[in-house]
């Protein structure tokens, strides 16, 4: 048997002049989590769009529980729960309208249908306000019956686009429970996020995008030895960053300064050794460093690391 | 069943929102209500015919003249009178036309005009000293002012009438008198007292002052309909035409709003082909026009008791209505990249074409009918729903209203293809 629940080969996808996904492949175990790490504008989006047969790529296949999804599109849809990225709900219908309407799309009927809408309901915790019209519920609510749509039809492999994206914390926190419930049923989630920290706790896997490419892949440990031993600092200082920026390049031990908002983010090879040469630095360049934050390499450095700028750039 | 689960979705939208459900229902029936009370004289089907009662003033400064009065006098069973000027007054007073004019007398003649020139009244008429004595006097010519409201035409006209009538049978009995005289050399009164009453029995209805107008109804073999009930009945079509448009574009557009909303591309991603969604789309769209057509007609001949026509071109009408809005619609919403645009181009797209293609309902109004006005609304698609209304409503032969039907139905046809074409190719 195949364990692999997707496999992308070599996808590309350009919209005029843009080249949102280029060349990128990987593959998903079946029940893990794989998370794609990117961005705004990396190529995430398109990615699942096109595993999602929403978008046909421009070159390249995929195949998802063995269906292609060039060739086999029904096949691929009636085994996936798709979360996107926006609320897509009919907001002038009931919860339990919404998803009794959704559940029919995915061939339920009858009795079954209304089994499993009440099964969701109860999921998604909204049985006792089903009967209220979607718009009058908050975003947090909103975002689960969003997700309770594509639980309908018990998907074996589920797609959640940034499914955090402007809730508050508590909703937020509810929806990585409801991810990392998923995977203890044995369901695969391929998921996509701009959010590091999401990324790090959720996945077993992690892809890492940009400008339509994929640059790293690997667990998280994986990712991490990418940059070594590198630690980052980051420093504000009183002053305009230019008068210290160039002396701090200069300084042994640091291979990459960026500075941002009054803002200055350094890798070093060990913070150490390398901060009271930076204290030196800025004294002998008149310039008083006002608060210090050094950091165990993350997903963030890596990016970082890779890229030259921050993820949430 | 999925197409039908998609279009009775979007019914149930369309009917769940007040705005639409405004538009749909209750602006085509409030406005053919502000037009029945714009009309005024909200008269049902049982009241008659009438004209309206038209205020008259008169002013009669006949002084009379011996010779007229000495006629009078001689005319066998004749009327008594001291002038012309009095018999005037009492033709105008009399009992018979009471339904027909309120006759005021006045000595002051410029009162007169005043009280015209103010509305207070709508004719003046002013009967001069020497009417009697000019009518009398052989070749004297007898004139009387009428000063009429110039914004008024049936109650001067029906007035004026009446006077005409009266003096060409004085004028008649003159000739009469004139003639006898010449050829009996006489000026015996007498005489001409004869010669006017032997005049007068010879016309048709004796006596000049008895029945000069006779107003009657029309041969009544069944109820009179009321013609304000019949402007009404146009003006709900031309409403129940423009809003059926606008409920197909509207209805059309929700597929762009899906679109935007992020509903219909998660549709696509749901095991259901993007054929099926599309036609359920349009079915959707299909279905709430056909709501709103019939709903609109049963109310239509509920509250106004409009007469649409027999059912088999009501019918007809009803299915060119209907397939011919709903493909106006996808047609103009598979022009536009976003529903932003909808607005203006709805606006100005629908406007144009339906107060174009309704101007033969708009100039029949004014009692028009222009073979110019009615081949420029048939450029438009609902010129030839108008005229299929137009066509029922005049109890036009079925042939006819089919014929109209078939273009329109071709015009549906060029608008579905080209709809479902730009449609697909843009989701499909």
């Amino acid at each position: 048997m195949n364990t692999k629940a997707i496999e992308v080969q070599n996808f590309h996808k350009h919209f005029g002049e843009i080249r949102a996904v280029d060349g990128v492949s990987f593959s998903v175990e079946r029940g893990e989590i794989f998370s794609l790490l990117g961005p705004n504008g990396a190529g995430k989006t398109t990615t699942i769009s096109m595993l999602s047969c929403l978008l046909s790529p421009d070159d390249g296949d995929a195949s998802v529980l063995g269906h292609s999804v060039r060739k086999d599109p029904m096949d691929v849809k009636s085994v996936l729960g798709i979360v996107p990225q926006e609320i897509a709900l009919y907001e002038d219908l009931s919860a339990r309208e919404n998803l009794t309407f959704w559940g029919k799309m995915y061939d339920l009927r009858g009795a079954a249908l209304k089994a499993r809408v009440d099964e969701v309901l109860e999921v998604i915790g909204l049985a006792d306000r089903a009967k209220e019209r979607v718009k009058k519920y908050s975003g947090g609510m909103k975002r689960r019956v969003n997700i309770g749509v594509a639980l309908l039809n018990r998907p074996q492999i589920m797609y959640l686009d940034e499914p955090t994206v402007g809730i508050d914390p508590q909703s937020r926190r509810n929806i990585l429970d409801s991810v990392l419930a998923l995977k203890r049923e044995g369901t695969t989630v391929l998921y996509t996020t701009h959010y590091m920290e999401e990324a790090q706790e959720l996945s077993d896997h992690i892809a890492i995008m940009d400008h339509g490419k994929l640059i790293a892949f690997g667990t998280h440990g994986e990712l991490v030895k990418i940059v070594g031993e590198t630690d980052r600092i980051t420093l504000t200082i009183n002053t305009e960053s230019s008068r210290v920026t160039e002396a701090w390049k200069k300084t042994p031990g640091v291979q990459q300064v960026d500075a941002e908002n009054g803002t200055l983010t350094l890798l070093v090879d060990d913070s150490n050794q390398v901060l009271p040469r930076l204290f030196d630095a800025a004294a002998a360049s008149g310039v008083r460093i006002t608060s210090v934050d050094i950091q165990e390499p993350d997903l963030e450095v890596v990016f970082l690391h890779l890229t030259g700028r921050a993820l949430r750039d | 069943m999925k197409i039908l689960d998609i279009a009775l979705k979007d019914m149930t939208r369309s009917f769940r929102s007040a705005f639409a459900l405004i538009f749909m229902f209750v602006i085509p029936l409030l406005v053919p209500v502000l037009f029945y009370f714009m009309f005024g004289n909200i008269a049902n089907d049982e009241q008659a015919f009438q004209l309206p009662v038209t205020k008259v003033i008169i002013v009669n400064l006949d002084q009379g003249s011996p010779t007229f009065r000495q006629t009078m006098a001689n005319i066998p069973g004749g009327t008594q009178a001291n002038s012309l000027g009095e018999i005037v007054v009492n033709v105008l007073q009399s009992p018979d036309f009471a339904n027909l004019l309120e006759v005021m007398p006045e000595a002051d003649p410029a009162a007169a005009r005043a009280a015209v020139d103010n509305q207070q009244a709508g004719v003046a008429i002013i009967i001069p000293a020497d009417f009697s004595s000019r009518f009398s006097t052989l070749g004297g010519q007898a004139i009387i002012e009428f000063y009429q409201d110039p914004t008024l035409t049936i109650g001067p006209g029906v007035v004026k009438s009446i006077l005409n009538q009266f003096m060409d049978r004085i004028s008649g009995a003159k000739i009469s008198v004139n003639v006898a005289m010449a050829q009996t050399n006489t000026t015996d009164p007498a005489l001409i007292g004869q010669i006017v009453g032997q005049y007068m029995a010879a016309q048709p209805q004796g006596d000049p002052t008895t029945t000069l107008l006779n107003v009657q109804s029309p041969a009544q073999t069944k109820p009179v309909r009321n013609p304000v009930l019949a402007i009404v009945g146009l003006v709900m079509g031309a409403m129940l035409i423009f809003y059926a448009y606008y409920t197909g574009v509207a209805t059309a557009q929700g597929i762009l709003q899906e679109d935007e909303q992020h509903t219909l591309p998660r549709l696509f991603t749901t095991p259901t082909p993007p054929s099926s969604i599309l036609t359920g789309k349009f079915l959707g769209v299909l279905l709430t026009v056909t709501a709103q057509v019939i709903i609109l007609l049963i109310a239509a001949r509920i509250i106004f008791q409009v007469n649409w026509g027999s059912w088999q071109a009501i019918t007809l009408m009803s299915a060119c209505i209907i397939l011919n809005a709903a493909a106006f619609g996808i047609f103009i919403n598979s022009l536009l990249k976003s529903s932003k645009q909808g607005g203006a181009v709805f606006g100005g797209v629908l406007t144009i074409t339906t107060w174009v293609g309704a101007m033969p309902i708009f100039i029949g109004f004014a009692g028009y009918s222009n073979p110019t006005v009615n081949a420029i609304s048939l450029t438009m698609p609902q010129g030839w729903i108008v005229r299929m209304l137009m066509e029922g409503v005049n109890s036009a032969p079925l042939s006819q209203i089919t014929l109209s039907g078939l273009v329109s139905l071709t015009w549906t046809a060029v608008f579905f293809i080209i709809g479902v074409w730009r449609f697909e190719r843009r989701y499909a």
